[in-house]
């Protein structure tokens, strides 16, 4: 196809109508700022021959200009196989669609509606969209040869496009009959397998999988079936156990009983032989005990006459030593008696000792009742002083008349009193004063009263009301004042007077510097006195002067009294320390004396006491002897009082012993037979009982549990579970066996289907062989060798490069951004070269190369250019600059 | 004197029947029903004792139904019946052998005590097992030197000397010899043998079991009659067969084109097909133009008889025979049609060769209908 023209309205941000063109068959860059349309006209172009007109939805309305209720349409005029054709097309409210056909210079329309829609998709050999818009696998060749913005990638080419790619390179890989074989093989194929490979699930799902889970539902069930089975198995087995448990119970309950019959008749006979045996015993102990009651008759007969023998030896030889004691005991009493007075003389110097003590004892209290009296004479004298001085000063006291502070206080106020109104008086008078140059005599007429003035003594008159006076050689001055007020005040003067005096009578005074020292005085003396008495009280300590006298006079009579005995202490005071040392010395001596004499006197006490208890002893024992001797006798006389013979006696003790002899005998048979029987089996009895018993209940309880196992056993076995079990064994070998067949059928199938498409593919890749080649070497134009080879899918998509040093292919998303876009740029060129060979060919790049550097783009213009030959190519961008190197491109600039 | 008697054991009732797809309760019902045949040939011969040396039954937990249909057979025999429970159904708690039946049935005896039983003239040393394992030998406490009148043992093991055998309750090959019997039968083996003494005289012998169990079982489906003559006669032994069903198996090798026909032909004169298992084992090489043939046999098998089954598992096609292939167009199938035909033939697994036999198989098919046109 080939772009004449192309004319735009109401498209996105086209509000009005666009028209560009007509087109250079070679090279065009369309130019403009972004947003301005460039893409929504390659838009429209594409929607204008590829999709329905009456299209609806989201889609669609999403290229009406916003807000606005306006109808998008599109006018494209191109050349297909020599024709050249004009598609008009409205979308959304009032769509339609035309094509018409040049012919004879002018269009002519050729179809409307829907058919336009179909009739322009056959010319361009494009698919029909199911429902709503085109999609990129619908767009036929345009799919590699228009890159929409910016998506250079091709990612899948449909299959009718490769087929066309094909077609162009002049390939058939399968001929018409391999084709339906290889069709039947593919629905064959899908019968079973999902077209990625897996096995159907669902509604359509192949025979296998029903199966399979028919498998696991048997599986299952099984499962439980051999629980059952088992079940049955180990409640045999409960029930075999709890048989056994009580076969065992009762053997051993059997064994256990006859064990015990025996016992019984052995504990019959054990008793009565225990009884035998008691007789047996009683009639042994009697035998024995006769001979033993005359054997020992007969040796008390013989120990008794054996100690009457030496009982009366013994008396003898005593009554012989008596006198002999009794000598020893009479000197050992006279040496006693003798140490007894040494004793008391010694004892009797001791006293002498305490008469050391009492002079010892006097002398120390002679010695401070010395000083005892001199210190209370001393004491008795001091107070007789502190007496006569507190006499002195009472006296004196009595003699001074004072005021206290009251009085004083008192006669201060009357004073007072006194001296305001002589001033109040003063002041309600008339005073005249006279200072003469010379003495003058001067008569007071008021007064009637003369007065003497001079220059040194001038003189002073005062009067109520009116002074008047005759002054010799002057004559009658006159001063006169207010009357009334002066009475008044001389009464109050004259009161106070009184009061004063009457208060000051006793005291001789009225002055008040006179009281108050009176009434010093007075306070001076009432202190003197109580220091006095107190001084008087320390002395006396609590007590009486008379209890201090009394107490001198009784020391003097005790004075009296030693100085009576010891009458030397009057000149020469005893010295305590002397007299102590002299006692000590005689006292020692007095000690050690008295000790050796009672040492001596216990020591022949001592001698004395055993003296004498030997003879008593003695005497005691003599006493005894001939007791016993006496006793000896008469037992020997009740002993013998049978009467019988020694000889007599010896023959009954030897009959006697072998009656013992003969019943102990029998005893000890008894006892042997005893001894067969080990212990009382009484006491084993009862063990046994008990154990009986136990296993008694042992085999009752064996056979409730085997009662219960049976039950659950019976109801087991009435299942008939290995019946059940092998039948679904069965079915499941069966179900495993058709699995298998089934698998092997898929199997067979899938290798089939596998195989056949390897070899296509292999077939294919071959085909793709040299455009693989064309577009290797464009790449390497480009970008250089290092990519190495370009490899294509089986539908011309690339899928890895294989660069000359790597052993393995390596996948595109490797290769940088630039190399990616530059990379599928040329597999579009070299795929465009090849359909481009039925007739030119459009090629739409929008807005791509914008990762490939300056260097590369240049090269690859270069390309462009080359290719222009054979292609139209319309080229979209904002960067008008980067294809100024084009040589004979047309550039159109958008503005609307 | 002449004492006569039928010995049978390993009735092996309910058992399973593997590897027979869906007829194991076909084969299971044969079982059953063949025990009228066993008491049929004992009527014929006016035969009163039956004894069965063991496994009566598969399990003690078969179908108490089974147990019962049983127990009514035997009680409908004119004779006497003794039975000793085998290893399959040994005297446990809960065996078959409590069922009713043994009791309503007055002429069957289970005999569950190893103890002599004197019958009118002779008498039975049975050794009834009470385990389903046991490496004691069940006959050991048999003492009949002394008897006078004809001594028969009944038993149920492993006779000493089988090949691959263990020590399976284990009976010395001269049991009866040393235990003074005339005749020590036995059960537990499903072939009939016989053990002739020193003397030749055959005293020790499995009747095997009345009804094969499965394919290859050699002698098997017979009871034995015995016929003793006086105490110390050598035993006259007869196997008569019983076995309502064949288990057959075929193994062909084809070599040559067309050799399908002769099985088919061999095919049509196997007797009784409707009584017959049978396994058809074909190997060799397979022709293109026998595929149609294979799947008419396939047919025949397995709608003909009771049961059938054609393992060509190891059936490879024939390596000259590549005329269909070459007749394919062109391409990619005809390319792979030849890569499978390779892994057909060389393959390392087997697995691997019959899936690709198959799919050579199905593209034939497939180009077959293709150049019908359908
Ligand atoms: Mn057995």
């Amino acid at each position: 196809m080939l772009l004449h023209k192309i004319t735009v309205s109401h498209w996105r941000s086209l509000l009005n109508e666009v028209a560009m063109g007509p087109f250079s068959e070679r090279v065009n860059v369309v130019h403009a700022p972004n947003g301005t349309g460039k893409s929504a006209m390659f838009e429209a172009m594409r929607r204008g021959l590829f999709d329905a007109h009456h299209v609806t939805g989201g889609e669609i309305e999403a290229v009406r200009p916003w807000g606005r209720d306006l109808s998008p349409s599109v006018t494209v005029e191109f050349s297909e196989d020599d024709q050249t054709y004009r598609v008009e097309k409205i979308f959304l409210s009032g769509s339609s669609a035309k094509l018409s056909r040049l012919e004879s210079g002018s269009f002519q329309p050729l179809a409307t509606g829907r058919d336009a829609d179909a009739r322009i998709r056959e010319i361009l050999a494009a698919d029909a969209p199911g429902r709503g818009l085109s999609r990129h696998e619908h767009w036929g060749l345009a799919q590699i040869l228009w890159a929409p913005q910016g998506a250079l990638h091709l990612e899948a080419i449909s299959e009718n496009v490769a087929k066309n790619v094909r077609a162009a390179l002049g390939v058939q890989i399968s001929g018409e009959t391999g084709g339906q074989l290889e069709e039947r093989i593919a629905r064959r194929y899908l019968d079973y397998f999902t077209k990625t490979g897996k096995p159907k699930t669902g509604k359509n799902a192949a025979p296998v999988t029903g199966l399979t889970e028919r498998r696991e539902r048997l599986k299952a069930q099984l499962v439980e079936l051999r629980q059952k089975q088992q079940g049955f198995e180990e409640a045999s087995r409960t029930v075999e156990d709890a048989r056994n448990r009580r076969d065992q119970a009762r053997r051993e309950a059997d064994s256990l009983r006859q064990t015990l019959g025996g016992l019984r008749k052995q504990a019959e006979e054990y008793t009565r032989l225990k009884s035998d045996l008691k007789n047996k015993q009683e009639s042994e102990s009697l035998a024995k005990e006769r001979y033993e009651n005359l054997n020992a008759a007969k040796e008390r007969i013989e120990a008794t006459r054996k100690e009457i023998t030496e009982l009366e030896e013994k008396v003898k030889q005593a009554a012989k030593r008596e006198g002999e004691f009794k000598t020893e005991w009479e000197t050992a009493k006279e040496l006693l008696e003798k140490r007894r007075s040494e004793r008391e003389t010694a004892r009797a110097r001791s006293s002498q000792t305490s008469d050391h003590l009492k002079k010892i004892e006097t002398a120390r209290q002679f010695l401070s009742d010395q000083s005892d009296s001199e210190s209370l004479r001393t004491r008795l004298d001091k107070i007789t002083n502190l007496e006569a001085e507190l006499q002195k000063e009472r006296k004196k006291r009595t003699e001074t008349v004072a005021p206290d502070a009251k009085t004083v206080r008192e006669a201060r106020k009357l004073i007072g009193e006194r001296d305001t109104a002589v001033a109040s008086l003063a002041a309600s008078q008339v005073h005249l004063t006279l200072t003469p140059e010379t003495t003058v005599s001067v008569h007071n007429l008021t007064e009637d009263s003369s007065h003497q003035a001079s220059p040194s003594h001038p003189l002073k008159l005062s009067g109520d009301a009116m002074v008047e006076v005759k002054v010799e050689g002057f004559g009658g001055i006159r001063a006169a004042g207010p009357e009334g007020g002066a009475e008044k005040h001389r009464d109050a003067i004259r009161e106070a007077k009184d009061k004063l005096e009457k208060l000051c009578e006793p005291y001789g005074s009225t002055d008040p510097d006179r009281l108050d020292a009176l009434r010093e005085k007075a306070q001076e003396l009432d202190q003197s006195i109580k220091a006095i008495q107190q001084k008087t009280e320390t002395l006396l300590d609590g007590t009486t002067t008379d209890a201090l006298s009394s107490r001198l006079a009784e020391i003097k009579a005790r004075r009296k009294a030693t100085l009576e005995t010891y009458p030397d202490w009057e000149q020469n005071p005893p010295v305590l320390s002397e007299l102590q040392s002299a006692f000590d010395q005689f006292n020692n001596e007095i000690r050690d004396t008295v000790q050796k004499a009672e040492d001596a006197f216990d020591k022949q006490q001592g001698v004395c006491t055993t003296a004498e208890n030997q003879l008593n002893t003695h005497m005691a024992q003599l006493k005894a002897d001939r007791k016993n001797l006496e006793s000896a006798r008469k037992r020997l006389e009740e002993l013998t009082q049978d009467g019988l013979s020694d000889e007599h006696r010896t023959k009954a003790i030897s009959e006697a012993l072998m009656n013992w002899k003969a019943s102990k005998e029998t005893a000890g048979q008894l006892e042997e037979q005893l001894k067969a029987i080990p212990g009382d089996p009484a006491k084993d009895l009862e063990k046994l009982e008990r154990q009986l018993g136990a296993h008694e209940d042992t085999e009752n309880k064996a056979r409730d549990d085997e009662k219960t196992a049976e039950g659950r056993l019976q109801g087991l076995a009435a299942e008939g579970a290995y019946s059940k079990l092998i039948a679904c064994e069965e079915e499941l070998e069966n179900v495993d066996e058709q699995i298998g067949h089934e698998t092997t059928k898929m199997e067979a199938i899938r290798l089939l289907h596998d195989t056949v498409t390897e070899c296509k593919q292999a077939v294919v890749a071959s085909v793709a062989a040299p455009l693989e080649r064309s577009a290797t070497q464009m790449l390497s134009r480009v970008v250089g060798p290092r990519l190495g080879r370009l490899r294509l899918d089986q539908n011309f998509v690339p899928e890895a490069i294989h660069p000359d040093l790597a052993s393995e292919p390596v996948k595109l998303d490797n290769l940088s951004g630039g190399e990616q876009e530059q990379l599928f740029l040329i597999t579009r060129l070299a795929l465009a070269e090849v359909l481009a060979k039925s007739g030119r060919q459009l090629i739409v790049l929008d807005d791509v190369l914008n990762a490939t550097d300056s260097g590369r783009l240049a090269r690859l213009l270069t390309l462009l250019e080359e290719v222009s030959d054979r292609l139209q190519i319309i080229i979209l961008t904002c960067h008008p600059e980067r294809y100024r190197g084009l040589g004979g491109a047309e550039f159109f600039e958008l503005n609307h | 004197m002449t004492v006569r008697f039928i010995h049978t054991a390993d009735w092996q009732i309910g058992m399973k029947a593997s590897g027979i797809g869906p007829v194991g309760q076909q084969v299971r019902e044969a079982r059953l029903d063949t025990i009228n045949r066993v008491l049929g040939v004992a009527k014929e011969r006016g035969i009163n004792l039956l004894l069965i040396t063991g496994d009566v039954f598969e399990d003690n937990a078969v179908d108490r139904f089974l147990v019962r249909k049983v127990g009514d057979k035997l009680s409908r025999f004119p004779g006497r019946v003794y039975i000793i429970p085998g290893n399959h159904d040994p005297l446990v708690p809960g065996s078959v052998w409590e069922h009713a039946v043994w009791e309503e049935a007055s002429n069957v005896s289970v005999i569950r005590e190893p103890e002599p039983i004197e019958l009118d003239d002779c008498i039975l040393y049975p050794c009834p097992l009470e385990e389903k394992y046991s490496t004691r030998n069940p006959t050991s406490w048999i003492d009949a030197g002394e008897s006078e009148k004809i001594a028969i043992g009944l038993a149920h093991g492993n006779v000493e000397g089988l090949p691959d055998a263990d020590p399976d309750f284990p009976i010395p090959r001269d049991a009866a010899g040393r235990a003074g019997l005339d005749f020590l039968a036995v059960g537990h083996w499903h072939s009939f043998a016989t053990y002739p003494g020193a003397d030749g005289a055959v005293r020790l012998a499995y009747s095997g079991t009345h009804e094969t169990t499965k394919f290859g079982e050699r002698d098997s489906g017979n009871v034995l009659v015995v016929e003793i003559d006086e105490r110390g006669a050598a035993p006259k032994l007869e196997s008569v067969p019983v076995g309502r069903l064949q288990w057959q198996t075929e193994e062909t090798s084809l070599e040559r084109e067309g050799a399908l026909d002769s099985v088919l032909s061999g095919l049509n004169e196997i007797p009784a097909p409707e009584s017959t298992l049978l396994r058809l084992r074909l190997n060799g090489l397979l022709y293109a133009s026998d595929r149609a043939k294979l799947a008419s046999v396939e047919e025949i098998v397995s709608t003909r008889f009771l049961y059938g089954i054609v393992d060509g598992q190891s059936l490879v096609p024939a390596p000259e025979d590549d005329s269909w292939i070459e007749s394919l167009p062109v391409g990619p199938v005809r390319e792979a049609a030849e890569k499978i035909r390779e892994q057909a033939l060389h393959a390392s697994d087997e697995e691997k060769k019959a899936v690709a036999t198959r799919a050579l198989i199905q593209l034939f098919e497939m180009n077959e209908k293709n150049h019908e046109g359908e």
